[in-house]
């Protein structure tokens, strides 16, 4: 697996506090692993409540291009770099 | 010789404006060529399930399949398993997309770009009895329920939807939904809506609270957000302030007076609070706010028997039972007492309690365990499992292939024992109490 960065392993953190998963370790998450469906299963109502906790504790908006809402969160390491490139 | 009954696929005039597309206004007259144009290109099944999360394109595909005969089938989601068992179950048919993946169709650019303005169309009529689009349930075995829809039923239904929702209202309004078009109350109030009252449908599916905003921002007023508790719960505490909204219609799940009055206190708009099901489509509305009590749609007649209520209609192919409790106050009033306990609902899917735990139960390994609903600011499942042998990811992937992703209880915990009563019954309150001290004890155990 992937090494995650600072930056990463802090967004783990907030993943697995904000949706209560709490048979998972944030530093197994893997950045490269999908997030939603596959991988941890992630689901549309956790969209809502990570974007949440994002908002909160970055500042950020979450925005979906496109019409796919997946695309911002497909991996731990995409969401990081979203919410790196959008803190000010 | 018999006749047949038929309607047009709109009632409204050439000149209004049925959708707020990307290319812009798109008057009815325009839309109804566009339609007929794609119809004729597309190919020739018997069946199309509508994947578009592009308002603007379900509706254009959605109007094409009619006039070309071709039913509409729903899916409840996007996962793969559940597109090949449709697949299975209707071969005959195709996947109406605009990803341009795998093997979809998509809408030609020549027909998704047409011209707007002004054509001279007939509008097309629709035989009453076709059989324009199958939804589909969550059943509580976790496979789809399929549900008819005839085109009497749907516009019978939206000529009521109409008058429950619109009746003050006067002028067009913009609609803004953030439900998939899939789901019955999104196909409702964001497809067929438009095609009997004078509303225009925006072409966004916005999901983030920001793109929400964006939405509301690039339309005219009056705005109208069409949506549901669980979204508007995230709008509310994001922040954002979007432009002003007219009002806001929910569904899917029970809204609180709460929630509904600090909805209306930051957005200054009306909110309403819509009660139906897929089977009978939308039945009635409250305004939450102010009311207990739930106003019924003229159409429909509700019949209270013991553990349900039967809905009939003169438009609805047969009648609906619901596991809802209810109880009439006359004069079409009546208010929701809850629903039949082992019936649960998360982000608008239904399913059985007592299924999902007699799945849980049969994965091997698992001796016992108990599935249970968590109640928070967002509902989910929650169990605890006594399994010996194995981990939660076990179990939970048993469970993932056989049951909706958002019934998969969240957290499992592994215990040795559940607090079964000599009679072997585990009482609701016993199951409550021991969850919230496990999670007491390992939220004082972690230590970050």
């Amino acid at each position: 697996m992937q090494g995650q960065t600072e930056q990463e392993a802090q967004l783990a953190g907030l993943i697995v506090e904000s949706l209560n998963l709490e048979d998972i370790n944030p530093g197994d998450i893997d950045p490269e692993e999908a997030l939603f469906g596959d991988g941890l299963g992630l689901d549309s109502i956790d969209a809502l409540e990570l974007a949440l906790a994002i908002t909160q504790k970055y500042g950020v908006q979450l925005k979906a291009d496109d019409n796919d809402v997946q695309e911002v969160f497909s991996t731990l390491r995409s969401l990081n770099a979203f919410v790196e490139k959008n803190s000010s | 010789m018999t006749e047949q009954r038929s309607f047009p696929l709109t009632d409204r005039k050439a000149d209004q404006i049925i959708a707020l597309g990307a290319v812009g206004e798109i008057r009815v007259d325009s839309f109804m060529a566009q339609s007929i144009c794609l119809s004729r290109q597309l190919p020739k099944h018997q069946y199309v399930i509508n994947l578009c999360a592009d308002r603007f394109q379900f509706l254009l595909g959605f109007c094409a399949a009619l006039i070309a005969g071709q039913c509409t089938l729903m899916p409840p989601n996007r996962q793969s398993q559940t597109l090949e068992r449709l697949r299975m179950v209707y071969p005959d048919s195709y996947s109406l997309g605009h990803s341009g993946e795998n093997d979809y169709e998509m809408i030609p650019g020549d027909v998704l770009h047409m011209e707007p303005g002004s054509v001279d169309t007939q509008v097309p009529e629709i035989p009453a009895n076709q059989l324009c689009a199958i939804a589909f349930t969550s059943g509580s075995t976790g496979a789809s329920m399929p549900n008819v829809k005839y085109w009497e039923t749907l516009r019978e239904g939206s000529l009521s939807n109409a008058k429950l929702l619109m009746s003050d209202v006067v002028g067009r309004v913009n609609l803004l939904a953030t439900v998939p078009p899939q789901h019955m109350w999104g196909f409702e109030t964001s497809i067929l809506l438009p095609l009997f009252f004078d509303a225009a449908i925006c072409h966004l599916s916005p999901f983030y609270a920001q793109d929400i905003a964006d939405a509301l921002q690039s339309m005219p007023s009056p705005r109208v957000l069409i949506s549901s508790p669980v979204h508007l719960d995230a709008l509310l505490k994001s922040g954002v302030r979007p432009a002003n909204i007219d009002r806001i219609f929910t569904a899917t799940a029970p809204l609180s007076k709460q929630l509904a009055q600090a909805l209306e206190a930051r957005f200054e708009a009306r909110v309403l609070d819509i009660f139906g099901c897929t089977e009978s489509g939308i039945l009635a509305i409250r305004d939450t706010s102010r009311e207990e009590l739930w106003t019924l749609a003229e159409a429909f007649e509700l019949e209270v028997r013991k553990d349900e209520v039967v809905i009939r209609a003169q438009h609805l192919p047969e009648d609906v039972a619901l596991p809802d409790l209810i109880e009439l106050v006359g004069d079409g009033r009546f208010r929701w007492l809850g629903r039949h306990q082992d019936m649960i609902n998360i982000a608008g899917k239904r399913g059985s309690l007592t299924d999902v735990n007699n799945r849980l139960k049969a994965i091997p390994g698992v001796t016992d365990g108990v599935i249970f609903m968590r109640y928070g600011s967002i509902n989910r499942l929650a169990a605890m499992v006594v399994a010996p042998g194995l981990k939660p990811s076990d179990i939970l992937r048993e469970l993932k292939s056989q049951i909706e992703p958002v019934f998969l209880p969240r957290p499992l915990y592994l215990l040795d024992k559940l607090p079964r009563q000599e009679t072997g019954k585990l009482s609701t309150k016993a199951v409550a109490e021991l969850f919230e001290e496990i999670r007491n004890s390992r939220a004082a155990r972690d230590t970050r």
